[in-house]
């Protein structure tokens, strides 16, 4: 896409022009967007330019203070609106888009899913579901690690706490890449076939759950069908917000973590042999891996007229925050520029900030961690393939490939 | 030495309760269990740590 440099923004403050398609690209090498990031946080702490239509002006936040603030403050700062590009969606996932007591009412009945104990109790299937996969691959010698394993585990688990058949989880990565990995050439139509595809499919399982209850099913999907707020049950519309928000936030981010961590340790032998002979050392590391490689670039809607460093934004416009600028901002953190893989304490924000922080920040880091310990027992040494070019794409920040050898 | 827990800020990262279990528990949401507490001696640097790895910021220590 090409914006007209004629464009006038509104920018009395004389922010830097960053136009939103040039920290969002579709194709570029491994870690490229995290740079550009960095870059322009050491350039100013806030940006302006376009973002998607010429008359939406946007503004690009850089800075930890800032950035944690915005979440922090969500009368200010609204979740009705998280892509820059689109101001006013037609669509609102459940609980990430809703503000204020709905919001609170959604995390209530949620919450109960996903804290520590209750992830905890999930640990041994997470692991069983974890050996199955490397069991795939191990004796292989060589995966993309990408395909093979990070995209495949997520959705193996997302079978489990969904209740379906293990062997849809091939079809929920299909359309999990064609909706989030960007690279079409086709105008968005597999895009778009492919979310219709999904939400073809939780609408049934909706209606199915909603027709034959099944009371000693404990899946989040029967459970969820019996949810009330303020006295009334939740409505299928919401279940299908839900399930596809779900969707969107429990597979890929797991998927890019896993993708960004085995890079890093593929080509840092000192840290790979490091968490082989140190294993306690994991749950540290993985924090690390979290700070250094945020993939995550949340965005607000301001909801009346402030200044952000200075810098007036009106409402209704669009802030972007992305994580991972925050996270390595050198203002807050020694040596932020480095993956530290003791770094002790790490007040990362990783999974946001504020009463949006990541429903599933506690089960990710399971299997985040449940993946690192067995991989490394079996596998403890790979490398890339030789010649290969590890890319990137943007929307959601991910990792497209990654192939690694190691020796059987 | 003093804990104070800004329950207006914990979001239930659950950090404290990771890095120092022994000062630090949460509650049936998964929210620091604490709004006001002594830190028992010999605790000390595991509360200081738990203050520290808090991404909200939300728990202070006084002397």
């Amino acid at each position: 896409m090409t914006v007209d440099d004629s464009i006038r923004l509104d920018n009395p403050a004389g922010c830097p022009i960053t136009h939103y398609h040039e920290v969002n690209q579709d194709v570029r090498p491994a870690g490229w967007h995290f740079d550009n990031f960095d870059a322009k946080r050491e350039e100013a702490p806030v940006h302006t330019g376009i973002a998607g239509a010429p008359d939406n002006q946007y503004f690009l936040v850089t800075r930890m203070a800032d950035i944690r603030h915005s979440y922090q403050t969500p009368e200010t700062f609204s979740n009705s609106a998280v892509v820059p590009a689109d101001p006013n969606p037609m669509y609102r996932w459940i609980p990430e888009m809703l503000d204020g007591r709905l919001h609170t009412a959604w995390r209530h009945l949620l919450g109960p899913f996903f804290t520590p104990g209750a992830v905890a109790a999930m640990e041994p299937m997470v692991r069983r579901r974890f050996t199955e996969v490397l069991d795939s691959v191990a004796d292989r010698g060589e995966c993309d690690f990408v395909h093979d394993v990070a995209l495949l585990y997520p959705n193996v688990i997302f079978m489990d706490l969904f209740g379906l058949p293990r062997d849809h989880a091939e079809q929920f990565q299909a359309w999990e890449v064609d909706i989030l990995h960007g690279g079409h050439t086709d105008g968005g139509q597999r895009r778009m076939d492919a979310m219709i595809a999904v939400m073809g499919y939780f609408s049934g399982l909706i209606k199915e759950r909603r027709d034959d209850p099944d009371p000693s099913r404990t899946d989040i999907v029967s459970k969820s069908i019996d949810f009330e707020i303020d006295g009334e049950h939740v409505s299928d519309q919401d279940l299908l917000d839900f399930c596809l928000l779900m969707f969107m936030a429990g597979l890929d981010t797991v998927a890019a973590q896993l993708a960004f961590s085995w890079w890093h340790l593929a080509t840092h032998d000192d840290d790979r042999r490091r968490i082989v002979s140190e294993p306690s050392l994991i749950p540290t590391a993985i924090e690390e891996f979290l700070r250094y490689y945020s993939f995550v670039t949340p965005s607000r809607k301001v909801m009346h007229d402030i200044e952000i460093a200075g810098c007036p934004v009106k409402a209704g416009q669009m802030v972007y925050l992305p994580l991972v600028s925050a996270n390595r901002d050198p203002r807050e953190f020694d040596r932020a520029d480095e993956v530290v893989i003791d770094r002790e304490p790490n007040r990362h924000i990783a999974f946001g900030a504020g009463p949006h922080r990541c429903l599933g920040s506690h089960l990710a880091r399971q299997e985040l961690r449940i993946a690192m310990e067995e991989w490394h027992q079996r596998i403890p040494d790979y490398r890339l393939a030789p010649g290969a070019e590890i890319m990137e794409h943007g929307g959601q920040v991910g990792i497209s490939n990654l192939p690694i050898v190691w020796d059987v | 030495m003093r804990i104070v827990v800004d329950h207006a800020l914990c979001s239930g990262h659950g950090r404290c309760a990771s890095v120092a279990p022994s000062v630090y528990q949460l509650d049936e949401q998964g929210f620091c269990a604490i709004v006001e507490a002594d830190v028992a001696p010999g605790d000390e640097a595991a509360a200081i740590s738990g203050a520290n790895n808090c991404p909200e910021r939300a728990i202070s220590i006084t002397e």
